[in-house]
């Protein structure tokens, strides 16, 4: 019923595809496992098909990871989800001629992470989405999101996403960057060093951005989104150092689109449920599982690499995943003499990486203020359409942890599974109860990971069904 | 030990469940102002965990009046708790694939009667008729009109919530670690929370610990025969309004309620094999409620899992609970081991326990539930 299987890599983004090239080239027997169609993840995410125009420098770069990793003899299941997973590194599958079970020597998780909301008044209005998803329309499908776009976030992606919509023919009227850079970004310039294609792309976003005149404002975010059925304008403020709007500052700023870019959530249910530690690194994402210098999790055999293991980056997850490859395969008796040495090779990169990180996380993590624009109208859970006034009277009812508040109100206990709005409930509740975000906890996913269809979890084709005892 | 943490209290309940909620709530309605001391959140095991069932048949005759009674309180706690429990009397219907099952349920239904339970017995032509979501594998069923369900995750916090709003101190995160006596009489609980460790000296204790009960009644030197079993549910994505009764087949090992949003809770009926306070969802486990709920009701073959979770049952050698005293210990009260039952018991003991202590004794008989019954 189990299906045994050496190497398992969940995830086909760039650390996950590093990782299977790695482990494969060692000798190791691989299977990479995604949700999606086509591997490449978000970052090398490629054309739904050739209608959808030339592919971009990255779906190059992606197209030639795929074909070493094809030719290095790894087997990939797409559109496959894990639901479930257990300590004994047992893997519950849902995909087309896939085994349902598979039990693994080692698994790499390079499983990415969700986007970082906020809930301000009107963002559940059509026209709001997240600068994730318009990227998918933009690479996927080459479809703009809407006419008049506003970004507002943190980040320099938010510059590379913004030049792209631009490219390709959309109206960007400004983009708001929360964090105070000029403030805070010298000190942190020397972590630029080596980083040439980063200052490259930067650079050429900002160029496109400042030849079609669209306004970058620093230090600026928005209040709040109004409409008729749909965004028609922008109410946005100048910051403080905690991201609250300051007093008196507000504009308005007409648009038929807002796209939230303020960061990633590392999606950690799958270490968590392998049994790995957790450490609670805001600066990272927050939840992350702890690792050794060969991105080996507390559990030996189980590996965390990319952004899904504390948000860094392409080019981080590219070196973590080599590493964990080399790693695993070592583990489960390959090269084994070889790895110590290769994985030291690769030192000097992940150093590079790793400090370009702690500068992106120092600039670019959200304060605060983010989670206190809501008023008591505006929904949190977005599934259950619960909204702040809610999670108050909860409170006021005598609730004071996560856990309560969600059987009260059932916020988090959608179909999500509280993947979008855990962090902003948490937040929320902290504020509104005075603890930390750490105090507070996060929602902990149950299995299916994902709503799995009964007939798929039960393995029984529906005709098998009518039996009276199973 | 920090000696400025210091409290008293005339009774102290040990355990945050339904049981020790539900005695907290009545005692404060009796002016007792008790202080309660749940190591979690309220509701948070068990008692939250529960596949949501208030159910008066096909229970151990001993604890059918207990039942009964405890039903006539869940209608009056509908109308009263804050935020709302969620309580409807949807009806119960225990199915049957075989002739001898069926035959079971029929000398059930006669004891049944017998001591005031109204009850039904369905044959196959009735059942399609009156459940025809059901799958046509079933030969018949009882029903119970009477019986019904609420919200687990509502029911403990809301009586508990209301005890507070009445006096009551209820403190959680906070673990009883020992019950202390002098001579043959209760004389304090040593707690500790995240301050540290504290003193509430009492006369009374009410332990409604769970599986964790039998811990804590050793530092007394007292055993309680209870041990611990995994018990997993599911939950589908909401679906439209298909039914309002909560049904089970121990044939097939499920049993099923759609909730008031529209998920369908499926539980298993049977008790997992193995005595473990691990809670994580075994996946053979997670197979087997999908099978049976797609096998008693064909419309959930289209559904998906939205989420599974596992509690922990506390189980008694004869299958019933301990609602007692303790021979050469005055003081001490011990209310646990429902196995199984407590949800739909908690109002009732809750109650019965309160009166113990206001009134002397309860209004109704507790014999059958004496911790003594094991020692014979």
């Amino acid at each position: 019923m189990i299906e045994p299987v050496e190497i398992v890599v969940v995830g086909a983004g760039p650390g996950g595809l590093s990782a299977a090239l790695a482990a494969a080239h060692a000798g190791a027997q691989v299977t990479l496992i995604d949700s999606n169609r086509q591997p490449g993840g978000q970052y090398f995410r490629q054309p739904a098909n050739e209608l959808h125009g030339e592919p971009s420098r990255h779906q190059r770069e992606g197209q030639a990871l795929w074909q070493q990793v094809q030719s290095a003899g790894v087997r990939f299941w797409a559109e496959t989800t894990v639901w479930g997973a257990t300590t004994e590194k047992i893997l519950s599958l849902n995909g087309k001629d896939v085994p349902g079970t598979i039990q693994a020597q080692a698994i790499v998780l390079a499983t990415g992470t969700f986007e970082r909301t906020s809930a301000f008044p009107g963002w559940t209005l059509p026209g709001v989405m997240t600068a994730g998803a318009a990227q998918t329309l933009l690479k996927e499908q080459r479809i703009l999101p809407g006419k008049k776009i506003l970004l507002v976030g943190t980040g320099p992606l938010q510059l590379v996403l913004a030049a792209e919509l631009v490219r390709a023919g959309a109206q960007v009227v400004a983009v708001l960057e929360g964090a105070p850079i000029f403030r805070n970004g010298a000190r942190h310039l020397s972590a630029l060093w080596r980083q040439w294609e980063r200052i490259a792309e930067g650079a050429n976003s900002w160029l496109t951005l400042a030849s079609h005149r669209i306004p970058y404002r620093m230090g600026w975010g928005i209040v709040s989104a109004s409409g008729n059925q749909q965004v028609e304008r922008a109410t946005i403020a100048r910051l403080d150092d905690t991201w609250r709007p300051v007093a008196g500052s507000e504009e308005q700023i007409a648009c038929d689109t807002i796209l939230l870019g303020y960061g990633f959530i590392p999606f950690h249910a799958l270490a968590q449920w392998l049994g790995a530690i957790m450490t609670w690194q805001p600066e990272l994402g927050g939840d992350i599982p702890v690792r050794d210098s060969n991105m080996q999790t507390s559990v030996p055999g189980i590996y965390a690499v990319g952004d899904g293991a504390g948000v860094g980056g392409a080019a981080l997850a590219l070196v973590e995943g080599e590493i964990a490859g080399i790693a695993a395969a070592a583990q489960t008796g390959h090269q084994t003499g070889r790895a110590a040495q290769r994985i030291r090779s690769l030192a000097p990169a992940l150093a590079r990486e790793q400090q370009f990180q702690k500068m992106y996380a120092a600039l670019f993590t959200p304060g605060a203020g983010l989670y206190a624009l809501g008023n008591n109208e505006t929904i949190l859970c977005r599934c259950e359409e619960i909204t702040l006034a809610q999670v108050r009277r909860a409170i006021a009812l005598g609730a004071t942890t996560i856990k309560e508040i969600k059987s009260i109100t059932r916020v988090g206990m959608g179909d999500c599974q509280g993947r979008m709005c855990s962090h902003l409930i948490a937040n929320v509740i902290a504020r509104e109860t005075g603890q930390s975000v750490n105090q507070v906890g996060m929602l902990r996913p149950r299995p299916p990971l994902f709503p799995t269809p009964i007939t798929a979890i039960a393995r029984t084709p529906s005709e098998q069904m009518e039996v009276a005892h199973p | 030990m920090n000696a400025s943490r210091k409290m008293n209290a005339p009774v102290v309940i040990i355990g945050g469940g339904i049981v020790g909620c539900a005695a907290a709530y009545y005692l404060s309605k009796s002016g007792v102002q008790v202080t309660l001391l749940e190591r979690s959140v309220l509701g948070d095991e068990a008692s939250g965990r529960n596949g949501g069932g208030v159910r008066q048949q096909c229970r151990d005759r001993r604890e059918r009046g207990l039942a009964m009674a405890s039903v006539r309180l869940w209608q009056e706690l509908q109308a009263t708790l804050e935020p709302d429990i969620e309580y409807r009397q949807g009806g119960n219907i225990r199915l049957a694939t075989d002739e001898k099952r069926l035959s079971d349920l029929r000398c059930q239904s006669e004891e049944e009667l017998q001591d005031g339970l109204p009850v039904e017995m369905w044959d196959q032509s009735e059942l399609r008729r009156r459940a025809p979501y059901l799958a046509e594998i079933f030969l018949g069923a009882k029903y119970c009109a009477s019986d019904g369900m609420a919200n687990p995750l509502l029911v403990s916090r809301a009586l508990g919530w209301a005890a507070q709003r009445s006096g009551a101190r209820i403190l959680t995160h906070t673990e009883a670690f020992q019950i202390e006596i002098q001579g043959r009489q209760v004389t304090s609980v040593l707690a500790k929370d995240a301050q540290g460790e504290f003193v509430i000296e009492t006369p009374q204790v009410i332990h409604a610990g769970g599986p964790w009960t039998p811990h804590l009644s050793q530092t007394l030197g007292v055993v309680v025969p209870i041990v611990p079993a995994r018990s997993s549910l599911a939950i589908t994505q909401r679906m439209p309004r298909l039914f309002d009764e909560f049904v089970s087949s121990h044939d097939l090992g499920v049993y099923a309620r759609q909730a008031r949003e529209g998920q369908i809770h499926i539980g298993r009926s049977v008790s997992e094999p193995g005595e473990t306070f691990d809670q994580t969802t075994p996946l053979p486990t997670i197979e087997k409620l999908a099978r049976g709920a797609a096998q008693m009701i064909p419309a959930l073959r289209g559904s998906n899992f939205l989420r599974t979770w596992t509690g922990t049952l506390e189980n008694t050698p004869d299958g019933i609970a301990i609602i007692s005293a303790v021979d050469g210990i005055a003081g001490y009260l011990i209310a646990a081991g429902f196995s199984g039952h407590g949800f739909c018991l908690g109002p009732i003991a809750g109650k019965l326990l309160s009166e113990w202590l206001v009134e002397g004794e309860p209004s109704m008989s507790l014999r059958e539930f004496r911790l003594a019954r094991f020692q014979k």
